[in-house]
Protein backbone atom coordinates (compact mmCIF):
# COMPACT_ATOMS: atom_id res chain seq x y z
CA UNK A 1 0.00 0.00 0.00
CA UNK A 2 2.53 2.57 1.15
CA UNK A 3 4.95 1.33 -1.42
CA UNK A 4 2.50 1.88 -4.25
CA UNK A 5 1.73 5.38 -3.08
CA UNK A 6 5.35 6.36 -2.51
CA UNK A 7 6.68 6.86 -6.00
CA UNK A 8 8.83 10.00 -5.90
CA UNK A 9 8.81 10.49 -9.67
CA UNK A 10 5.02 10.28 -9.93
CA UNK A 11 4.66 12.62 -6.97
CA UNK A 12 6.92 15.21 -8.54
CA UNK A 13 5.25 14.93 -11.94
CA UNK A 14 1.83 15.39 -10.35
CA UNK A 15 2.61 18.48 -8.29
CA UNK A 16 5.02 20.12 -10.71
CA UNK A 17 2.57 21.76 -13.19
CA UNK A 18 0.57 23.39 -10.39
CA UNK A 19 3.71 24.45 -8.58
CA UNK A 20 5.33 26.00 -11.66
CA UNK A 21 2.22 27.99 -12.55
CA UNK A 22 1.72 29.04 -8.94
CA UNK A 23 5.28 30.29 -8.56
CA UNK A 24 5.23 31.96 -11.99
CA UNK A 25 1.96 33.83 -11.43
CA UNK A 26 1.93 34.50 -7.68
CA UNK A 27 5.38 34.38 -6.09
CA UNK A 28 7.49 35.63 -8.99
CA UNK A 29 5.21 38.62 -9.78
CA UNK A 30 5.35 39.83 -6.18
CA UNK A 31 9.16 39.55 -6.16
CA UNK A 32 9.26 41.23 -9.56
CA UNK A 33 7.05 44.09 -8.35
CA UNK A 34 9.22 44.63 -5.28
CA UNK A 35 12.37 44.63 -7.42
CA UNK A 36 11.12 47.08 -10.06
CA UNK A 37 9.53 49.33 -7.44
CA UNK A 38 13.07 50.44 -6.57
CA UNK A 39 13.87 51.35 -10.18
CA UNK A 40 12.89 54.08 -12.60
CA UNK A 41 12.34 51.56 -15.41
CA UNK A 42 9.92 52.76 -18.10
CA UNK A 43 9.00 49.22 -19.12
CA UNK A 44 10.78 49.25 -22.49
CA UNK A 45 14.39 50.40 -22.39
CA UNK A 46 17.28 48.03 -21.75
CA UNK A 47 18.85 49.83 -18.81
CA UNK A 48 17.15 49.54 -15.45
CA UNK A 49 18.28 52.23 -13.03
CA UNK A 50 18.05 51.81 -9.27
CA UNK A 51 16.70 54.84 -7.51
CA UNK A 52 16.18 53.47 -4.00
CA UNK A 53 12.93 54.43 -2.36
CA UNK A 54 12.32 57.45 -4.57
CA UNK A 55 9.18 55.90 -6.14
CA UNK A 56 7.72 55.37 -2.70
CA UNK A 57 8.44 58.90 -1.53
CA UNK A 58 6.92 60.27 -4.76
CA UNK A 59 3.76 58.19 -4.32
CA UNK A 60 3.44 58.99 -0.64
CA UNK A 61 3.59 62.71 -1.31
CA UNK A 62 1.09 62.50 -4.18
CA UNK A 63 -2.30 63.88 -3.17
CA UNK A 64 -4.04 61.93 -5.96
CA UNK A 65 -2.68 58.68 -4.56
CA UNK A 66 -4.08 59.42 -1.11
CA UNK A 67 -7.42 60.39 -2.57
CA UNK A 68 -7.48 56.97 -4.29
CA UNK A 69 -6.67 55.31 -0.96
CA UNK A 70 -9.52 57.29 0.58
CA UNK A 71 -11.89 55.98 -2.10
CA UNK A 72 -10.89 52.39 -1.25
CA UNK A 73 -11.73 53.41 2.30
CA UNK A 74 -15.18 54.59 1.18
CA UNK A 75 -15.76 51.18 -0.39
CA UNK A 76 -14.96 49.57 2.97
CA UNK A 77 -17.05 52.02 5.04
CA UNK A 78 -20.01 51.74 2.68
CA UNK A 79 -20.04 47.97 2.95
CA UNK A 80 -19.58 47.99 6.73
CA UNK A 81 -22.22 50.55 7.63
CA UNK A 82 -24.74 50.27 4.80
CA UNK A 83 -24.40 46.87 3.17
CA UNK A 84 -23.88 44.74 6.29
CA UNK A 85 -27.07 45.99 8.07
CA UNK A 86 -29.06 45.48 4.85
CA UNK A 87 -27.60 41.99 4.49
CA UNK A 88 -28.60 41.06 8.05
CA UNK A 89 -32.11 42.50 7.79
CA UNK A 90 -32.94 40.94 4.44
CA UNK A 91 -31.51 37.53 5.24
CA UNK A 92 -33.66 37.55 8.41
CA UNK A 93 -36.69 38.57 6.36
CA UNK A 94 -36.16 35.80 3.80
CA UNK A 95 -35.60 33.19 6.52
CA UNK A 96 -38.92 34.22 8.06
CA UNK A 97 -41.06 33.49 5.03
CA UNK A 98 -41.75 30.14 3.43
CA UNK A 99 -43.63 31.15 0.34
CA UNK A 100 -41.52 32.59 -2.50
CA UNK A 101 -38.30 31.94 -0.56
CA UNK A 102 -36.72 30.23 -3.57
CA UNK A 103 -37.65 33.12 -5.84
CA UNK A 104 -36.19 35.73 -3.48
CA UNK A 105 -32.98 33.78 -3.11
CA UNK A 106 -32.57 33.29 -6.87
CA UNK A 107 -33.36 36.89 -7.79
CA UNK A 108 -31.27 38.46 -5.06
CA UNK A 109 -28.23 36.40 -6.01
CA UNK A 110 -28.53 36.97 -9.75
CA UNK A 111 -26.50 40.20 -10.16
CA UNK A 112 -23.42 38.59 -8.62
CA UNK A 113 -23.10 36.03 -11.42
CA UNK A 114 -22.98 38.77 -14.03
CA UNK A 115 -19.97 40.53 -15.42
CA UNK A 116 -19.10 43.71 -13.54
CA UNK A 117 -18.29 45.36 -16.87
CA UNK A 118 -21.79 44.77 -18.24
CA UNK A 119 -23.37 45.87 -14.97
CA UNK A 120 -21.25 49.03 -15.14
CA UNK A 121 -22.58 49.70 -18.65
CA UNK A 122 -26.16 48.99 -17.58
CA UNK A 123 -25.92 51.34 -14.60
CA UNK A 124 -24.17 53.96 -16.68
CA UNK A 125 -27.39 54.03 -18.70
CA UNK A 126 -29.50 54.28 -15.54
CA UNK A 127 -27.39 57.24 -14.37
CA UNK A 128 -27.50 58.93 -17.79
CA UNK A 129 -28.50 62.57 -17.09
CA UNK A 130 -31.02 63.10 -19.91
CA UNK A 131 -32.85 59.81 -20.41
CA UNK A 132 -31.54 57.64 -17.56
CA UNK A 133 -33.90 56.00 -15.09
CA UNK A 134 -32.85 57.94 -11.98
CA UNK A 135 -33.31 61.42 -13.34
CA UNK A 136 -36.60 60.37 -14.96
CA UNK A 137 -37.89 59.19 -11.58
CA UNK A 138 -36.56 62.27 -9.77
CA UNK A 139 -38.04 64.65 -12.34
CA UNK A 140 -41.47 63.34 -11.35
CA UNK A 141 -40.79 64.86 -7.92
CA UNK A 142 -39.46 68.04 -9.47
CA UNK A 143 -35.80 67.36 -8.63
CA UNK A 144 -33.39 69.02 -11.00
CA UNK A 145 -31.15 67.06 -13.29
CA UNK A 146 -28.20 65.42 -11.50
CA UNK A 147 -25.04 64.53 -13.42
CA UNK A 148 -24.48 61.33 -11.47
CA UNK A 149 -21.23 60.16 -12.97
CA UNK A 150 -19.71 63.45 -14.10
CA UNK A 151 -20.41 65.49 -10.96
CA UNK A 152 -17.57 65.22 -8.45
CA UNK A 153 -19.88 65.12 -5.46
CA UNK A 154 -22.09 62.31 -6.87
CA UNK A 155 -19.73 60.09 -8.86
CA UNK A 156 -18.30 58.09 -5.96
CA UNK A 157 -21.62 57.42 -4.26
CA UNK A 158 -23.09 56.37 -7.63
CA UNK A 159 -20.38 53.75 -8.03
CA UNK A 160 -20.83 52.56 -4.45
CA UNK A 161 -24.56 52.10 -5.04
CA UNK A 162 -23.96 50.06 -8.19
CA UNK A 163 -21.35 47.96 -6.39
CA UNK A 164 -23.76 47.34 -3.51
CA UNK A 165 -26.53 46.47 -5.97
CA UNK A 166 -24.32 43.80 -7.49
CA UNK A 167 -22.91 42.19 -4.35
CA UNK A 168 -25.40 42.59 -1.47
CA UNK A 169 -27.49 39.63 -2.65
CA UNK A 170 -24.46 37.36 -2.71
CA UNK A 171 -23.87 37.93 0.99
CA UNK A 172 -27.58 37.74 1.81
CA UNK A 173 -27.62 34.20 0.43
CA UNK A 174 -24.53 33.30 2.46
CA UNK A 175 -26.01 34.62 5.71
CA UNK A 176 -29.37 33.05 4.87
CA UNK A 177 -27.73 29.62 4.64
CA UNK A 178 -26.24 30.16 8.10
CA UNK A 179 -29.60 31.21 9.56
CA UNK A 180 -31.37 28.20 8.07
CA UNK A 181 -28.79 25.84 9.58
CA UNK A 182 -29.60 26.97 13.15
CA UNK A 183 -31.59 24.22 14.87
CA UNK A 184 -35.30 25.06 15.01
CA UNK A 185 -35.50 24.12 18.72
CA UNK A 186 -33.67 27.27 19.81
CA UNK A 187 -36.18 29.52 18.13
CA UNK A 188 -39.13 27.44 19.32
CA UNK A 189 -37.93 27.49 22.93
CA UNK A 190 -37.73 31.29 22.82
CA UNK A 191 -41.16 31.44 21.27
CA UNK A 192 -42.62 29.36 24.10
CA UNK A 193 -40.98 31.77 26.56
CA UNK A 194 -42.96 34.50 24.87
CA UNK A 195 -40.26 36.27 22.89
CA UNK A 196 -41.55 38.30 19.94
CA UNK A 197 -40.22 37.90 16.42
CA UNK A 198 -37.95 40.93 16.69
CA UNK A 199 -36.63 39.84 20.09
CA UNK A 200 -35.88 36.36 18.76
CA UNK A 201 -34.06 37.82 15.78
CA UNK A 202 -31.90 40.14 17.91
CA UNK A 203 -31.30 37.87 20.91
CA UNK A 204 -31.09 34.44 19.28
CA UNK A 205 -30.46 34.51 15.56
CA UNK A 206 -28.04 37.42 15.21
CA UNK A 207 -25.66 36.25 17.97
CA UNK A 208 -25.65 32.77 16.45
CA UNK A 209 -24.73 34.05 12.99
CA UNK A 210 -21.93 36.36 14.19
CA UNK A 211 -19.22 34.04 12.79
CA UNK A 212 -20.65 34.22 9.27
CA UNK A 213 -21.17 37.98 9.57
CA UNK A 214 -17.53 38.26 10.50
CA UNK A 215 -16.69 36.31 7.34
CA UNK A 216 -18.96 38.61 5.31
CA UNK A 217 -17.15 41.68 6.69
CA UNK A 218 -13.80 40.09 5.90
CA UNK A 219 -14.91 39.35 2.35
CA UNK A 220 -16.31 42.86 1.84
CA UNK A 221 -13.02 44.35 2.93
CA UNK A 222 -11.19 42.09 0.49
CA UNK A 223 -13.75 43.01 -2.18
CA UNK A 224 -13.29 46.72 -1.47
CA UNK A 225 -9.55 46.40 -2.02
CA UNK A 226 -10.22 44.52 -5.29
CA UNK A 227 -12.63 47.07 -6.75
CA UNK A 228 -11.25 48.40 -10.00
CA UNK A 229 -13.19 47.11 -12.98
CA UNK A 230 -16.41 48.83 -11.92
CA UNK A 231 -14.59 52.17 -11.61
CA UNK A 232 -12.84 51.75 -14.96
CA UNK A 233 -16.07 50.92 -16.76
CA UNK A 234 -18.26 53.59 -15.17
CA UNK A 235 -15.99 56.65 -14.82
CA UNK A 236 -12.41 55.62 -15.71
CA UNK A 237 -11.48 57.18 -12.35
CA UNK A 238 -12.92 60.56 -13.30
CA UNK A 239 -14.13 63.24 -13.05
CA UNK A 240 -10.59 64.50 -12.39
CA UNK A 241 -9.59 61.47 -10.33
CA UNK A 242 -12.58 61.80 -7.99
CA UNK A 243 -13.41 58.08 -8.21
CA UNK A 244 -9.90 56.65 -8.56
CA UNK A 245 -9.12 53.66 -6.38
CA UNK A 246 -5.57 52.44 -5.78
CA UNK A 247 -5.71 49.89 -8.60
CA UNK A 248 -7.01 52.33 -11.24
CA UNK A 249 -4.49 54.94 -10.10
CA UNK A 250 -1.77 52.32 -10.53
CA UNK A 251 -2.93 51.27 -14.00
CA UNK A 252 -3.14 54.86 -15.21
CA UNK A 253 0.34 55.58 -13.88
CA UNK A 254 2.07 52.55 -15.32
CA UNK A 255 1.10 50.70 -18.48
CA UNK A 256 -0.37 53.64 -20.36
CA UNK A 257 2.16 56.24 -19.20
CA UNK A 258 5.37 54.18 -19.34
CA UNK A 259 6.19 54.40 -15.64
CA UNK A 260 6.61 50.71 -14.95
CA UNK A 261 8.86 51.09 -11.91
CA UNK A 262 6.62 53.72 -10.37
CA UNK A 263 3.49 51.62 -11.01
CA UNK A 264 5.09 48.64 -9.30
CA UNK A 265 5.67 50.64 -6.15
CA UNK A 266 1.89 51.19 -6.03
CA UNK A 267 1.35 47.45 -6.62
CA UNK A 268 3.54 46.74 -3.60
CA UNK A 269 1.60 49.28 -1.55
CA UNK A 270 -1.72 47.63 -2.53
CA UNK A 271 -0.26 44.33 -1.37
CA UNK A 272 0.96 45.80 1.94
CA UNK A 273 -2.24 47.76 2.68
CA UNK A 274 -4.41 44.73 2.01
CA UNK A 275 -2.31 42.53 4.28
CA UNK A 276 -2.29 45.13 7.06
CA UNK A 277 -6.05 45.67 6.97
CA UNK A 278 -6.71 41.93 6.87
CA UNK A 279 -4.32 41.29 9.74
CA UNK A 280 -5.74 44.14 11.81
CA UNK A 281 -9.26 42.85 11.33
CA UNK A 282 -8.23 39.31 12.23
CA UNK A 283 -6.49 40.45 15.42
CA UNK A 284 -8.96 43.06 16.60
CA UNK A 285 -12.30 41.56 15.65
CA UNK A 286 -12.34 38.09 14.16
CA UNK A 287 -10.49 36.47 17.06
CA UNK A 288 -13.15 37.61 19.50
CA UNK A 289 -15.93 35.98 17.58
CA UNK A 290 -16.12 32.53 19.09
CA UNK A 291 -16.85 29.44 17.13
CA UNK A 292 -20.38 28.32 17.86
CA UNK A 293 -21.27 24.67 18.28
CA UNK A 294 -24.82 23.52 18.66
CA UNK B 1 -54.66 37.13 11.46
CA UNK B 2 -51.87 39.15 13.09
CA UNK B 3 -49.39 36.51 12.06
CA UNK B 4 -50.38 36.60 8.41
CA UNK B 5 -50.26 40.40 8.53
CA UNK B 6 -46.68 40.19 9.81
CA UNK B 7 -45.79 37.81 7.01
CA UNK B 8 -47.16 40.19 4.42
CA UNK B 9 -45.07 43.03 5.85
CA UNK B 10 -42.04 40.79 5.28
CA UNK B 11 -43.17 40.15 1.75
CA UNK B 12 -43.65 43.84 1.04
CA UNK B 13 -40.03 44.59 1.96
CA UNK B 14 -38.78 41.58 0.05
CA UNK B 15 -40.80 42.42 -3.05
CA UNK B 16 -39.36 45.92 -2.82
CA UNK B 17 -35.85 44.48 -2.89
CA UNK B 18 -36.87 42.22 -5.77
CA UNK B 19 -38.11 45.26 -7.71
CA UNK B 20 -34.80 47.07 -7.15
CA UNK B 21 -32.93 44.07 -8.57
CA UNK B 22 -35.22 43.40 -11.51
CA UNK B 23 -36.21 46.90 -12.57
CA UNK B 24 -32.87 47.85 -14.16
CA UNK B 25 -33.10 44.72 -16.31
CA UNK B 26 -36.66 45.53 -17.36
CA UNK B 27 -35.66 49.11 -18.12
CA UNK B 28 -32.93 47.88 -20.47
CA UNK B 29 -35.21 45.25 -21.99
CA UNK B 30 -37.90 47.82 -22.79
CA UNK B 31 -35.38 50.36 -24.02
CA UNK B 32 -33.87 47.80 -26.37
CA UNK B 33 -36.99 47.69 -28.54
CA UNK B 34 -37.66 51.42 -28.60
CA UNK B 35 -36.92 53.39 -31.72
CA UNK B 36 -34.60 56.07 -30.33
CA UNK B 37 -33.47 58.10 -27.33
CA UNK B 38 -36.48 60.41 -27.63
CA UNK B 39 -38.88 57.51 -27.15
CA UNK B 40 -36.91 56.27 -24.13
CA UNK B 41 -37.06 59.70 -22.50
CA UNK B 42 -40.72 60.35 -23.27
CA UNK B 43 -41.88 56.97 -22.04
CA UNK B 44 -39.16 55.58 -19.76
CA UNK B 45 -41.16 53.12 -17.67
CA UNK B 46 -43.76 51.88 -20.10
CA UNK B 47 -43.81 48.98 -22.47
CA UNK B 48 -42.91 50.34 -25.89
CA UNK B 49 -45.74 51.05 -28.32
CA UNK B 50 -44.01 49.55 -31.33
CA UNK B 51 -41.29 46.95 -31.16
CA UNK B 52 -38.14 47.88 -33.04
CA UNK B 53 -36.30 44.58 -33.50
CA UNK B 54 -33.87 46.32 -35.79
CA UNK B 55 -31.81 47.33 -32.74
CA UNK B 56 -30.92 43.71 -32.16
CA UNK B 57 -29.74 43.19 -35.71
CA UNK B 58 -27.69 46.39 -35.69
CA UNK B 59 -26.19 45.68 -32.27
CA UNK B 60 -25.22 42.15 -33.35
CA UNK B 61 -23.33 43.53 -36.33
CA UNK B 62 -21.93 46.73 -34.81
CA UNK B 63 -20.91 45.22 -31.51
CA UNK B 64 -19.40 42.09 -33.18
CA UNK B 65 -21.18 40.08 -30.50
CA UNK B 66 -20.55 36.75 -32.22
CA UNK B 67 -16.76 37.27 -32.31
CA UNK B 68 -16.45 38.42 -28.71
CA UNK B 69 -18.87 35.77 -27.51
CA UNK B 70 -16.91 32.96 -29.13
CA UNK B 71 -13.59 34.31 -27.81
CA UNK B 72 -14.93 34.50 -24.26
CA UNK B 73 -16.51 31.08 -24.49
CA UNK B 74 -13.52 29.10 -25.70
CA UNK B 75 -10.93 30.88 -23.53
CA UNK B 76 -13.10 30.46 -20.43
CA UNK B 77 -13.78 26.78 -21.07
CA UNK B 78 -10.21 25.86 -22.00
CA UNK B 79 -8.69 27.73 -19.06
CA UNK B 80 -11.18 26.24 -16.58
CA UNK B 81 -10.55 22.70 -17.82
CA UNK B 82 -6.77 23.14 -17.75
CA UNK B 83 -6.95 24.50 -14.20
CA UNK B 84 -9.01 21.52 -13.08
CA UNK B 85 -6.65 19.00 -14.69
CA UNK B 86 -3.57 20.59 -13.11
CA UNK B 87 -5.22 21.18 -9.74
CA UNK B 88 -6.63 17.64 -9.62
CA UNK B 89 -3.19 16.11 -10.21
CA UNK B 90 -1.66 18.23 -7.47
CA UNK B 91 -4.54 17.66 -5.04
CA UNK B 92 -4.29 13.91 -5.56
CA UNK B 93 -0.56 13.85 -4.86
CA UNK B 94 -0.97 16.10 -1.83
CA UNK B 95 -3.88 14.27 -0.22
CA UNK B 96 -3.44 10.62 -1.23
CA UNK B 97 0.23 9.91 -1.78
CA UNK B 98 2.42 9.12 1.19
CA UNK B 99 4.60 12.21 1.55
CA UNK B 100 2.97 13.84 4.55
CA UNK B 101 5.48 16.56 5.42
CA UNK B 102 6.16 17.61 1.86
CA UNK B 103 2.42 17.67 1.13
CA UNK B 104 1.55 19.78 4.17
CA UNK B 105 4.22 22.25 3.16
CA UNK B 106 3.08 22.41 -0.47
CA UNK B 107 -0.55 22.86 0.53
CA UNK B 108 0.25 25.74 2.89
CA UNK B 109 2.47 27.26 0.22
CA UNK B 110 -0.29 27.23 -2.39
CA UNK B 111 -2.73 28.55 0.23
CA UNK B 112 -0.56 31.68 0.38
CA UNK B 113 -1.98 32.52 -3.03
CA UNK B 114 -5.35 33.29 -1.48
CA UNK B 115 -3.72 36.04 0.59
CA UNK B 116 -2.18 37.86 -2.33
CA UNK B 117 -4.56 40.54 -3.67
CA UNK B 118 -5.17 40.20 -7.40
CA UNK B 119 -4.79 43.91 -8.05
CA UNK B 120 -1.20 43.85 -6.86
CA UNK B 121 -0.47 41.14 -9.44
CA UNK B 122 -1.87 42.77 -12.60
CA UNK B 123 1.13 44.91 -13.35
CA UNK B 124 3.88 42.32 -12.74
CA UNK B 125 1.84 39.71 -14.65
CA UNK B 126 1.63 42.21 -17.50
CA UNK B 127 5.41 42.40 -17.41
CA UNK B 128 5.69 38.61 -17.35
CA UNK B 129 3.29 38.15 -20.25
CA UNK B 130 5.23 40.68 -22.28
CA UNK B 131 8.49 38.90 -21.54
CA UNK B 132 6.90 35.68 -22.78
CA UNK B 133 6.07 37.56 -25.98
CA UNK B 134 2.40 36.57 -25.92
CA UNK B 135 0.91 40.01 -25.32
CA UNK B 136 -2.10 40.65 -27.56
CA UNK B 137 -2.71 36.94 -28.18
CA UNK B 138 -5.21 34.67 -26.47
CA UNK B 139 -2.33 32.96 -24.66
CA UNK B 140 -2.01 36.17 -22.62
CA UNK B 141 -5.41 35.40 -21.09
CA UNK B 142 -5.45 31.60 -21.22
CA UNK B 143 -2.25 31.08 -19.20
CA UNK B 144 -2.91 33.68 -16.45
CA UNK B 145 -6.56 32.58 -16.12
CA UNK B 146 -5.41 28.98 -15.72
CA UNK B 147 -2.75 29.90 -13.17
CA UNK B 148 -4.68 32.39 -11.06
CA UNK B 149 -7.49 29.88 -10.35
CA UNK B 150 -5.12 27.16 -9.09
CA UNK B 151 -5.04 27.96 -5.34
CA UNK B 152 -8.82 28.03 -5.04
CA UNK B 153 -9.23 24.85 -7.11
CA UNK B 154 -6.60 22.96 -5.10
CA UNK B 155 -8.30 23.95 -1.83
CA UNK B 156 -11.71 22.67 -2.92
CA UNK B 157 -10.48 19.53 -4.69
CA UNK B 158 -8.03 18.60 -1.93
CA UNK B 159 -10.74 18.97 0.73
CA UNK B 160 -12.95 16.64 -1.29
CA UNK B 161 -10.28 14.04 -2.07
CA UNK B 162 -9.18 13.94 1.56
CA UNK B 163 -12.64 12.72 2.52
CA UNK B 164 -12.50 9.65 0.27
CA UNK B 165 -12.00 6.55 2.49
CA UNK B 166 -8.64 4.83 2.04
CA UNK B 167 -10.19 1.34 2.02
CA UNK B 168 -11.11 1.94 -1.60
CA UNK B 169 -7.49 2.55 -2.44
CA UNK B 170 -6.35 -0.56 -0.64
CA UNK B 171 -8.68 -2.62 -2.80
CA UNK B 172 -7.32 -0.93 -5.90
CA UNK B 173 -3.73 -1.62 -4.84
CA UNK B 174 -4.64 -5.28 -4.30
CA UNK B 175 -5.93 -5.36 -7.85
CA UNK B 176 -2.53 -4.14 -8.98
CA UNK B 177 -3.27 -0.53 -9.88
CA UNK B 178 -0.44 2.01 -9.65
CA UNK B 179 -0.80 5.60 -8.44
CA UNK B 180 -1.76 6.83 -11.90
CA UNK B 181 -4.36 4.10 -12.33
CA UNK B 182 -5.83 4.85 -8.91
CA UNK B 183 -6.03 8.51 -9.88
CA UNK B 184 -7.72 8.10 -13.25
CA UNK B 185 -9.92 5.06 -12.53
CA UNK B 186 -10.97 5.75 -8.97
CA UNK B 187 -10.26 9.16 -7.46
CA UNK B 188 -11.20 11.24 -10.52
CA UNK B 189 -14.66 9.68 -11.06
CA UNK B 190 -15.39 10.07 -7.34
CA UNK B 191 -14.34 13.73 -7.39
CA UNK B 192 -16.69 14.75 -10.21
CA UNK B 193 -19.15 16.67 -7.98
CA UNK B 194 -16.33 18.86 -6.61
CA UNK B 195 -14.93 19.31 -10.11
CA UNK B 196 -18.31 20.54 -11.35
CA UNK B 197 -18.33 23.18 -8.60
CA UNK B 198 -14.77 24.23 -9.37
CA UNK B 199 -15.52 24.36 -13.09
CA UNK B 200 -18.56 26.60 -12.62
CA UNK B 201 -16.74 29.02 -10.33
CA UNK B 202 -13.69 29.24 -12.58
CA UNK B 203 -15.75 29.49 -15.75
CA UNK B 204 -17.82 32.39 -14.40
CA UNK B 205 -14.67 34.10 -13.12
CA UNK B 206 -12.99 33.85 -16.52
CA UNK B 207 -16.14 34.72 -18.43
CA UNK B 208 -16.60 37.94 -16.43
CA UNK B 209 -12.92 38.89 -16.11
CA UNK B 210 -12.28 42.45 -17.26
CA UNK B 211 -8.94 43.89 -16.13
CA UNK B 212 -6.47 41.48 -17.76
CA UNK B 213 -8.62 41.21 -20.88
CA UNK B 214 -8.72 45.00 -21.13
CA UNK B 215 -4.99 45.61 -20.79
CA UNK B 216 -3.47 42.49 -22.38
CA UNK B 217 -5.47 42.45 -25.63
CA UNK B 218 -5.50 45.36 -28.03
CA UNK B 219 -6.61 43.76 -31.32
CA UNK B 220 -10.36 44.20 -31.64
CA UNK B 221 -11.04 40.72 -33.08
CA UNK B 222 -9.34 39.07 -30.11
CA UNK B 223 -11.34 40.84 -27.41
CA UNK B 224 -13.58 39.06 -24.95
CA UNK B 225 -17.23 39.90 -24.36
CA UNK B 226 -16.92 42.26 -21.33
CA UNK B 227 -14.16 44.32 -22.96
CA UNK B 228 -15.90 44.24 -26.33
CA UNK B 229 -19.11 45.49 -24.77
CA UNK B 230 -17.32 48.41 -23.11
CA UNK B 231 -15.73 49.27 -26.45
CA UNK B 232 -19.15 49.10 -28.10
CA UNK B 233 -20.58 51.39 -25.41
CA UNK B 234 -17.78 53.91 -25.97
CA UNK B 235 -18.35 53.88 -29.73
CA UNK B 236 -22.15 54.03 -29.77
CA UNK B 237 -22.88 55.77 -26.50
CA UNK B 238 -25.40 58.13 -28.04
CA UNK B 239 -27.70 55.38 -29.26
CA UNK B 240 -29.13 53.93 -26.08
CA UNK B 241 -31.69 51.71 -27.76
CA UNK B 242 -29.00 49.85 -29.66
CA UNK B 243 -26.75 49.74 -26.60
CA UNK B 244 -29.56 48.18 -24.58
CA UNK B 245 -29.89 45.45 -27.20
CA UNK B 246 -26.16 44.83 -26.77
CA UNK B 247 -26.58 44.56 -23.00
CA UNK B 248 -29.41 42.07 -23.48
CA UNK B 249 -27.18 39.89 -25.67
CA UNK B 250 -24.47 39.76 -23.05
CA UNK B 251 -26.78 39.26 -20.07
CA UNK B 252 -29.12 36.60 -21.45
CA UNK B 253 -26.63 33.70 -21.84
CA UNK B 254 -25.51 34.08 -18.22
CA UNK B 255 -29.13 34.25 -17.07
CA UNK B 256 -29.96 31.05 -18.96
CA UNK B 257 -26.98 29.20 -17.45
CA UNK B 258 -27.92 30.57 -14.04
CA UNK B 259 -31.54 29.46 -14.43
CA UNK B 260 -30.46 25.90 -15.24
CA UNK B 261 -27.59 25.51 -12.77
CA UNK B 262 -28.57 27.91 -10.00
CA UNK B 263 -28.17 25.45 -7.11
CA UNK B 264 -24.65 24.49 -8.17
CA UNK B 265 -23.72 28.09 -8.96
CA UNK B 266 -24.92 29.45 -5.62
CA UNK B 267 -23.29 26.63 -3.66
CA UNK B 268 -20.07 26.86 -5.62
CA UNK B 269 -19.64 30.61 -5.43
CA UNK B 270 -20.49 30.94 -1.75
CA UNK B 271 -18.42 27.89 -0.73
CA UNK B 272 -15.57 29.19 -2.85
CA UNK B 273 -15.53 32.56 -1.17
CA UNK B 274 -15.74 31.19 2.36
CA UNK B 275 -13.00 28.63 1.88
CA UNK B 276 -10.94 31.21 0.08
Amino acid sequence: MDKTLRKPLTYILFVLPALILFIAFFIYPIMDAIYYSFTSWNGISKNVKFIGIENYTTVMSDGEFWSSVKNNGYFILFSLFIQVPIIIIFSLLISNVKRLRGLYKTAVFMPSVMSTAVIGILWGFIYEPDIGLFNQILSVFGVEKIYWLSDKSWAMISILITNAWQWTGFYIVMVLAAILSIPKELDEAAMIDGATGVQRAIRITVPLIMPIISVVIMLSIAGAMKAADIVLVMTKGGPAGATDVMATFMLRNSITSFKYGFGNSIAVLIFVFTLVITALYQFLVARRVERIEY
Amino acid sequence: MIKSLKKSVNHIFLLGYLAIILFPFLFVLFSSVKSNNAEISSNPFGIPTTFVWDNYIKAWVNAKISTYFFNSLYISILASITTIAIAALASYAITRMRYRKMSTFLFQFILLGMLIPGNALILPIYGLVRKMNILDTHWALYIPYTAVAIPFSVIILAAFMRSIPSELEEAAVMDGLGPFGIFTRMILPLTIPAMVTVFIVNFLGNWNEFLLANYFISTDELRTLPVGMVGFRDAYNTNYAQMSAGIVYSVVPVMVIYAVLQEQIIDGLTAGSVKG
